[in-house]
Parts: structure tokens; sequence; C-alpha cells
């Protein structure tokens, strides 16, 4: 009988076992092949109908210093960095304030403004970037990359909006309170007290906007495909389009992943939450 | 008068409140409005040497005619249909199988949160590397010509971007790999709500493991699997990215959206495309919720 209650107990470790060792080959595989290839050699890449082999026949970091030499990459890099801190200017500068007034005044009906505020983000974004991009032709902000910024602030407010409202809901009211008492304005006791104490949570936000705007492929493709300005992602699509050289490609790649990766390891936190906005009820 | 002048005291009171809310409320909704009156009014607008004419059904009429546009339709169809359970399943194994304390549990978990951190374009750049066609990595797998798998499982390499069926199946592939943490996680805050004591309760009635799962753990997870359901159905509805870099000869609704723009350098008919995709998304949500609240008002007895 014991015996037996211990076998089941083992195959369930074991069919456990088993999915665990999958799923993380699963996750690591194409993040290795990425890798792989960044630091590949020619002959590791074009083999002539040999197999091509699982680690490089002589690992070389050529590709990254031909990115450091090469104009397209450079401009590109500084471009996505532009564009990003756009967006983050606009989406706080915009988001915090709304944020604390929706959290601060409970007016009836500003649960319900709030909720719609955060679900704009739901719009399907392939959806919205015709007429964006038909807007942004009669107004000069094609291949642009003011046009670029604008748009990933308009995608990534509804998160600044979310993040913000939990950071200022850990803010007790008091604090305002005991501030308006003392004297202070409204607005003094926003900008100089309830904002550096919310600073930690809205640098996070920053940071999830920047992750979004330097990911971010759609918007910046259609807005910049035909001008000689591209995004690192869409300079990615353009490599592809000119010469799929799989060790180049592989190379940008993890430049523009890199960030992300440590960024997203330092926001985990108010990564999930952004991730899963509004889903845990 | 006096409505008036409560109006203006109402106002003034909370003047701090509107200015700083106003802003983000314009910004926001006026682009929203902006984006739906100008999707609606191209794609019922038809422009000929003759002039424009508006509003007109010309651009659906044309569509319902085109046989790209069907067969994109359909592709898209049964893209989602496979694509949204697919998302649920992997992540609510992943979930699973982080959900008890073991050794090293906090790195295996930061581990699965790794596809979030890498790009959507770079997940598809690599799938293109890996799928490549005649020489990529799975082909020489799959061939058996590495000495860790010796097994030949086809005798010729595959041409993965090649068939449709292949190269949507690979965008699938992606699209679940680079989401899997997002549906896990949810789940995993799902598990974590149903509170331990019904566990213990089942443990001293003597129920097994499966009896916990089905009567237990099943039921009251079903609000965070319909979270995910119908979170990812509309993700799947619009996925641009991957059918975009991998199944180029084979376009879903949203890769024909580019098409029509930049090929056809059509932006009435893109719009149209965009309209339809917009409705079938709305119905196919409405129909998601509706018939999932029901399954759970069905399957939850409390």
């Amino acid at each position: 009988m014991k015996q037996k209650g211990r076998t089941k107990i083992n195959a369930g470790r074991l069919i456990w076992f088993i999915g665990m060792v999958l799923m993380i080959l699963m996750v690591l595989a194409p993040i290795f092949v990425m890798f792989k290839y960044s630091i590949s050699d020619r002959a590791s890449v074009v083999t002539g109908g040999m197999p091509i082999p699982l680690w490089p026949y002589h690992p070389t970091t050529e590709q990254f210093r031909g990115l450091a030499a090469m104009d397209a990459f450079v401009k590109s890099a500084l471009t996505s960095m532009e564009a990003a801190l756009l967006a983050v200017i606009v989406s706080l500068a915009i988001g915090t304030p709304a944020a604390y007034a929706l959290v601060r005044y409970r007016f009836p009906g500003m649960m319900v403004l709030a909720t719609l505020l955060i679900s704009v983000r739901l719009f399907p974004d392939i959806v919205s970037v015709v007429p964006i991009v038909e807007t942004f032709t009669k107004v000069n902000l094609l291949n642009s990359v003011w046009g670029v910024g604008l748009a990933h602030s308009l995608l990534s407010m509804p998160y600044v909006i979310f993040i913000a409202m939990g950071v200022f809901e850990t803010i007790p009211k008091d604090l305002d309170e005991q501030a308006q008492i003392l004297g202070a304005s409204k607005l003094y006791s926003f900008v100089r007290i309830i904002l550096p104490v919310a600073l930690p949570g809205l640098a996070a936000a920053a940071i999830y906007v920047f992750l979004l705007s330097w990911d971010e492929f759609i918007f910046a493709y259609f807005l910049l495909a035909f001008g000689n300005l591209s995004t690192l992602p869409v300079l990615l699509q353009k490599i592809l389009s000119w010469t799929p050289q799989h060790n180049l490609l592989a190379a940008v790649s993890v430049m523009l992943s890199i960030p992300v990766i440590i960024f997203t390891f330092i926001v985990q936190k108010y990564m999930q939450a952004g991730a899963t906005a509004g889903a845990v009820k | 008068m006096e409505l008036r002048n409560k109006a203006i005291n109402l106002i003034r009171k909370n003047l701090f409140c509107i200015i700083i809310l106003a802003p983000a409320v314009l910004y926001l909704l006026g682009f929203l409005l902006i984006i739906l009156f100008k999707v609606t009014a191209l794609a019922l607008t038809h422009v000929s040497p003759e002039g424009a004419l508006f509003p007109t059904a010309f651009h659906f009429i044309q569509l319902s005619k085109n046989p790209e546009f069907r067969a994109a339709l359909v592709r898209t169809v049964w893209f989602t249909m496979i694509g949204t359970p697919l998302e649920l399943i992997i992540g609510m194994v992943a979930a699973f199988l982080v959900a008890e304390a073991f050794k090293g549990r906090g790195i295996v978990r930061s581990l699965f949160i790794l596809p979030l951190a890498i790009p959507t374009i770079v997940t598809a750049i690599i799938l293109y590397i890996m799928f490549d066609f005649p020489g990529g990595h799975i082909n020489d797998i799959l061939m058996g010509r590495h000495a860790f798998f010796p097994f030949r499982v086809i005798s010729y390499p595959v041409d993965w971007r090649g068939s449709g069926f292949f190269a949507l199946m690979v965008s699938i592939f992606g699209k679940v790999w680079r989401d899997m943490p997002i549906s896990m996680l949810i789940i995993l805050s799902g598990l974590q709500a149903i509170s331990k004591d019904q566990y213990e309760a089942a443990k001293t009635m003597g129920a097994n493991a499966w009896q916990t799962f089905f009567a237990i753990t099943l039921p009251l997870l079903t609000p965070a699997m319909s979270t995910v359901l119908v979170l990812r159905s509309i993700e799947v509805w619009k996925e641009f990215i991957f059918p975009f870099i991998l199944a180029g000869s084979y376009p879903l609704l949203a890769t024909l959206i580019e098409r029509a723009y930049h090929e056809w350098r059509n932006p009435n008919e893109a719009c149209a495309i965009a309209l339809i995709l917009l409705a079938l998304i709305i119905v196919s949500t409405i129909l998601i919720f509706h018939s999932l609240k029901w399954l759970r008002m069905r399957l939850v007895r409390i």
C-alpha cells in the first residue's frame, strides 16, 4: 500500500520534472539561438549544406564591432532613444497629474472614467495605425521623430495612468491634507510633497514607457517606412528586406534586447502590473 | 441664476482637479474620437476620377468579391481559433509548474518572465532564422543531422515560410512564446487567490490530487482563465508582427491592412478592412465573455 503511494507521487514528480525541463528549453532556445548567431563567424552561418553548428566554430565579436561603425545602426539607435524619451516626457507629464486626480477626487463616475482611460489600450493598434498616419501626414509628422514619439505616448498613456494610480493609492491622503492645513496650495502640495514621495514608482512607469517605445514596431514602421529615418525595430525589418544576413540580424536583435532584459528585471514588479493591467479583479 | 452660480462654484472648487485631469482625457479620448471618425470616414469614401463619393459601401462590396480578402478572413479565423486556446494552455502549464514551492523557484519564475523582455520584432526575426529553409536549425534537428537527436522525422527540409499552414503555425508559436509570461502571471494570481482552507478541507475528506484539481482548482480558476481568453483573443485577432515577418505571402486581416495601404496604395480599402477587423474583435469578445459567464454559472455551484 505504502509502496503504491510512493510510486504514484514519483510519477507526478516525474511528469512535473519533464514538463519543467521542456518548458525551460522552450523558453531558452530562441534566446540562445539569438546570442549564438550574433557571435557566429561567417563559416558557421553559411555552411554550404552542412548542418549549422550549435556553437560557432570561431566565436567572434566582429558583428558588434561592425555595428558600432555602421552609420545606419548608430543613427537608428539615437532615433529610437529620442522617440522613447519624447514618449516618456509627454505621457508622464500628462498622465501623472490625471492619475493623481483620479485617485484623490472621488466624484461619482470617476472610476468609470479611469476604467475608460485605461481600457483605451485595448483598442487594436493595427486598426488605429492607418487613421493616425493619415492624420500625421497632414500635419507633417510623417518621417519624423516627433510623430513616432507622439504615437508612442498615446500608446503608453493608459499604462502610465494605471501604474501612477497604483502609486498614488499607496500614499496616505493625510499627507496632502496636512500640507494644505499648513497653508500649502493644492498645486504646491502635489508638486513639492506628493510627487517626490511617488518618484520611485513613477520612475518605474517611465522605464515601462521607454521600453514600450523602444520595442514598438507597428506605428514606427507605418510612420517611417519610406523615409531615411528608422528606429531600431524598423531598421531590423529593413535589414531583413535588404540582406537577410543572419548573424547581422542577430547582432542587431541582441543590441535591441539587452536594455529591455536588464530593465525588465529591475522593474519586474511594475512590468507585471503593466502587462496584466486591468486583468486581475 | 442660482443654478448657474452653483455650477460656477462647483467648477471653482474643483478647478485644480479639472485642470490636471483635462489634458489626459482630451488627449486620449480626443485621439480615440479622431481615429474612430477618420477610420469610418475613409472606409465609407470612394475616390474616383469623377470625384469623391460619400457615404458608400463600395469598398466593402469590393472586398467581399476579393479572393485575397476572403482567404485572409478565413486564415484569421482559424489563426485565432488555434492561437487563443494555446495561449491559455501554455500559460496554465507554466503557472502550474511554478505554482508550488521548490528549490530554485524564484530563478525559474524569472526565467519564465524572460520572453516578455524580448521585443516582439526580435522574436519574429529569431524564428525567421530558426525556421529558415533549407538550412535552419529546426530543419536540421528534424532531419536528424545532430548527434543529440539522431531521429529522421522528415527526409527533406520543409519550406516553412512557403506554406500557409506552416508559416502561420510558426507565427502562432512565436505569439504564444512571447505572451506566455502574461498568461502565466494572470493564472498564477488566480491560483494564489484560492484559499488554502479549501484544499485542507478536501484533504481531510480524503480527496486525491485529481479530485482536488477538478473540483476545486479548475472551477475556482475560471475567472482568471476567462480573463486570459478574453484579453488574449483580442491580441491574437489583431496580431501583426509575426505574420508580417514570417508569413508575408499569406496575409491575415491585420497584415492585409498593411498591404492595402502600402502595396495597393488604397487607404480607404485599408480602413474598410480595419473596420471589419474591429467589428470581428468586438463581436468575438462579447461572445467569449458571455459564453464563459454562462459556462461558469454551470460549473461553479456555491
